[in-house]
């Protein structure tokens, strides 16, 4: 009898149509996230004793591969660092130590910033990389045409010009103030490209993004894999790096794995020697047999978005009652493990500077108090489910979400968690997954398409606050403000919070508008965004995660036995 | 697909009436089929009143008690929320069986409708519906699926749809070529030659004999649907959580292989003992309609 089925041959396509995902992304990486960081316990000095060796390739695993190598989405800083050398670098929380800028000073109006370039540094296509080519860089990222999103987002308002004083000398004017400006230039986003490269078409410089750091791209095998080989020039090192010259090693193979356990073990099994992310699970054995890196993502954390416009969300009684609903700590815990730590603060990430831990248990697990809320707001019946009911209409939203991509496997756990939580209420939660191509597409991103979002947006800086609190109005859209909530005073608060100089008041305007979004109960706190690797430290030392939104850096790194 | 008709050869017992005897007697149970019947039962019962094999929620959590192996108390262990898998297993068989006979329903429709045409016209309408087939068949289903679920989103409709157009080809085909021998058949002629109607003759005589082998083939399908869905699912392209579906729970379970196997294997069990019993039950139909012995 013929079988009604014929075989497969599935990975040609389903290569093409994650490229055909790929290519709709693009379009919307201009505006997804923005990343930046501090680290917790990642060590740039691991081996000070041991000398490193030269030559081998390091074979890493990656998890998410991002539409185009450079660009505005955090997983597309994350590679093109390698590539890319940026004007300065940072330390810690906040401090900027110099890259290509070997010095900087601005004015006393703060609005003119001037740069000292290092001088002698080359793209590794040979143009040279002078105050001309930084000015390139800007100028490419604000201009309509080929606009890069995040850039935008950080400096775009605050932009007036820039120009080469000299061939050495880089000056940046500004419209207002904006203190967090060299935090913001310290992320990968702002990686400087060749000049000639700009001006190749966008699909060559999607795939072979040309600039001056420790690797150039030699092939990207879509669905697969990155090939880079070192950059055997490289004399721009930023100065919190141990190498200062040349890769140690000869090339990066940057491999896409994303089941987690499948990534898992093929460092087990030794197929490589350092992998991204390590699953909840397997964190026990991973700090036991491995060198763990964990590094804590600031910025907006994984938190929920409400949307405020739409009922039941636009009644503050029940955003509130379902905050009080949900034990985000203990699901937290059980979802994650080590692998990430609740983050009760819904504005700004434990990790960011100025984040206000006062409101980490602004909302406490307490059913009593979401209950008695639920029947202020009118949601005092319950149907035969067990449902509250208000007008005979069941108290319902929906959260979707980015499965696989913004949300992990873990992620999903944990809302499952809340939602059999918010049940207990009477509060009926349905998650709706949402593939890569719908949640970039847009017509699932409109104030009515949902009722509950989660989302992070990394960044080093507290003004991170403005990318994504700013007001969602006509003429000046801010898709970032996925709880539609708008809130002029609340924009006022972090715009001059931007551009105060004062540590001391810039942290209380800070803490004012953390507070606000809080009291608001406009997004709900749910888990720190967090980066790890797992290093097997008997083949390949000395990789570290920088300090602005979690960059992997790979220029340190040696092999034992090349 | 491999069929689990037990098969009785060289070792069987010689010595003695008795032994013989008993012999006779399992071949004419057949314990396969008997066994391949309750195990359909039970997925049927789950299925229809899932609260009389477990007492329990699928959506209960427990997160002190989550990862448990297998015991007495969790029959079957627990998941990464503390949830009982036994319960998520019963309570998915409802979604899963519904999944794999509504892919089914749909796929044996559209082939019917494109097969009985494409045989019954002929000529120009029979070149187009194949060429069309072809294109259909040029696409592998997990493909096809995978477009559609990229495209409308993840849910148990699109999963129906996606497998339902994906399989219907093959059956399509099927029906064509039975639709053409039987068109073509002595005893057909002999109708016309009686004079009855054409209306008549399809369908007094062509239909009914066409469609006899596809009950056989429906009837693997079913269980084939349901691995196909599994599948998908398992790609994280099936219904939402927190839906105990088997193939989202073989989705969810995957990420916990090593610390956790039953996660994995038990749901995999159920989709195999499923599948395999549907398999039994079509062959041992296919022998009597066939009018031949079982193999």
């Amino acid at each position: 009898m013929p079988s009604p089925l014929s075989p497969t041959a599935s990975a040609p396509l389903t290569a093409r149509l994650a490229a055909a995902a790929a290519a709709l992304i693009t379009a919307l990486v201009l505006t997804a996230c923005g990343g930046s960081g501090s680290t917790t316990n990642a060590s740039a000095t691991d081996d000070a004793a041991a000398k490193p060796t030269r030559g081998g390739t390091i074979e890493y695993a990656h998890q998410q591969e991002p539409p185009c190598i450079s660009g505005g989405w955090v997983e597309q800083a994350y590679i093109s660092r390698q590539v890319f050398d940026s004007l300065v670098s940072q330390v810690g929380k906040g401090r900027i130590v110099p890259w290509i800028a070997t010095k900087w000073k601005v004015s006393k109006d703060q609005l003119t910033w001037t740069f000292d370039l290092k001088p002698g540094v080359k793209f590794s296509d040979g143009d040279a990389l002078d105050a001309e080519a930084v000015k390139a860089n800007f100028d490419y990222w604000l201009d309509p045409k080929t606009i890069n999103g995040t850039v935008a987002a950080y400096i775009g308002e605050y932009y007036d010009s820039s120009r080469a004083v000299d061939a050495t000398t880089f000056q940046l004017k500004l419209k207002k103030p904006y203190s967090p400006l060299l935090s913001a230039l310290s992320q990968g986003y702002f990686g400087l490209h060749s000049p000639s490269s700009l001006k190749q078409p966008a699909d060559v410089q999607c795939v072979k993004p040309v600039g001056s750091g420790p690797f150039v791209i030699e092939k990207w095998n879509r669905g697969q894999n990155v090939e880079f080989v070192r950059n055997p020039t490289y004399n721009s090192a930023p100065q919190n790096a141990k190498n200062q010259g040349p890769a140690y090693v000869d090339r990066l193979n940057w491999k896409f794995v994303k089941e987690p356990a499948t990534r898992w073990g093929s460092l087990t099994t030794g197929q490589n020697q350092v992998i991204y992310d390590i699953p909840s699970v397997d964190w026990q054995e991973a700090k036991a047999e491995y060198q763990v890196e964990k590094y804590t993502t600031p910025g907006r954390p994984q938190t929920l978005s409400l949307n405020v416009t739409k009922a039941p969300f636009d009644d503050i009684r029940v955003r509130k009652a379902l905050a009080y609903a949900l034990d985000r700590k203990a699901a937290v815990e059980n979802a994650f493990g080590e692998a990430a730590d609740f983050n009760g603060n819904p504005a700004l990430s434990k990790s960011t500077p100025n984040y206000d831990a006062s409101l980490e248990n602004a909302y406490t697990y307490d059913p009593d108090k979401a209950n008695a809320l639920l029947d202020q707001a009118g949601w005092s019946t319950k149907n035969a489910d067990g449902i509250r009911t208000k007008g005979g209409r069941p108290l319902k939203a929906v959260i979707d979400y980015g499965a696989g991509s913004i949300i992990n496997a873990d992620g999903a756990t944990l809302l499952q968690t809340l939602q059999e939580q918010a049940k207990q209420v009477g509060f009926e939660i349905e998650l709706k997954p949402l593939t890569l191509t719908q949640l970039f597409g847009g017509q699932f991103s409109t104030p009515t398409s949902y009722d509950a979002r989660p989302g992070y947006w990394t960044s080093p800086t507290a003004g991170v606050l403005y990318i994504v609190w700013r007001q969602n109005l006509k003429d000046r859209p801010n898709g970032n403000n996925t709880s539609f909530y708008n809130d002029p005073g609340l924009e006022r608060t972090i715009g001059e919070a931007n551009s105060t100089l004062d540590p001391q008041e810039q942290q209380a305007l800070y803490s004012k508008a953390q507070k606000r979004i809080s009291d608001q109960a406009a997004a709900i706190g749910l888990y720190t965004r967090t980066s790890s690797l797992a290093i097997d430290r008997s083949k390949l030392r000395d990789v570290w995660l920088e300090s602005s939104q979690g960059e992997p850096v790979f220029s340190d790194a040696w092999l034992v036995k090349p | 697909m491999s069929t689990a008709t037990p098969t009785f050869s060289g070792g069987a017992p010689t010595p003695g009436a008795v032994a013989s005897a008993a012999w006779s007697r399992v071949r004419t149970w057949r314990p396969g089929l008997v066994l391949a019947g309750l195990v359909l039962l039970f997925f049927v019962v789950a299925a229809a009143v899932p609260s009389l094999l477990a007492s329990g929620s699928p959506t209960d959590i427990d997160l002190r008690g989550a990862l448990r192996a297998p015991s007495l108390e969790h029959l079957l262990g627990t998941d990464q929320n503390g949830r009982d898998l036994y319960t998520r297993v019963v309570y998915g068989a409802r979604e899963s069986l519904l999944i794999g006979l509504g892919a089914t329903a749909l796929s044996t429709s559209i082939a019917v409708v494109l097969g009985v045409s494409a045989g019954l016209a002929g000529g120009i309408a029979d070149a187009i519906i194949n060429r069309f087939l072809e294109v259909l068949f040029s696409f592998p289903v997990l493909l096809l699926a995978l477009l559609f679920v990229t495209v409308f989103g993840a849910s148990a409709t699109t999963q129906i749809v996606a497998v339902g157009i994906g399989t219907a080809p093959g059956y399509a085909r099927l029906i064509r070529g039975q639709v053409i021998a039987v068109r073509d058949s002595g005893y057909v002629e002999a109708a016309g030659a009686l004079g009855h109607s054409y209306a008549r003759i399809v369908r007094r005589h062509v239909l009914p004999n066409a469609m006899r082998p596809l009950v056989v083939v429906v009837t693997l399908g079913v269980g084939q649907a349901i691995v196909w869905a599994s599948g998908l699912a398992f790609l994280g392209l099936g219904v939402a959580p927190p839906s105990p579906e088997w193939g989202a729970l073989l989705d969810a379970g995957k990420n916990y292989v090593q610390k956790a196997w039953w996660l994995e294997v038990m749901p995999g069990l159920a989709i195999v003992a499923f599948a395999l019993s549907v398999t039994t039950l079509g062959r041992a139909l296919q022998a009597r309609l066939e009018g031949g012995t079982e193999r």
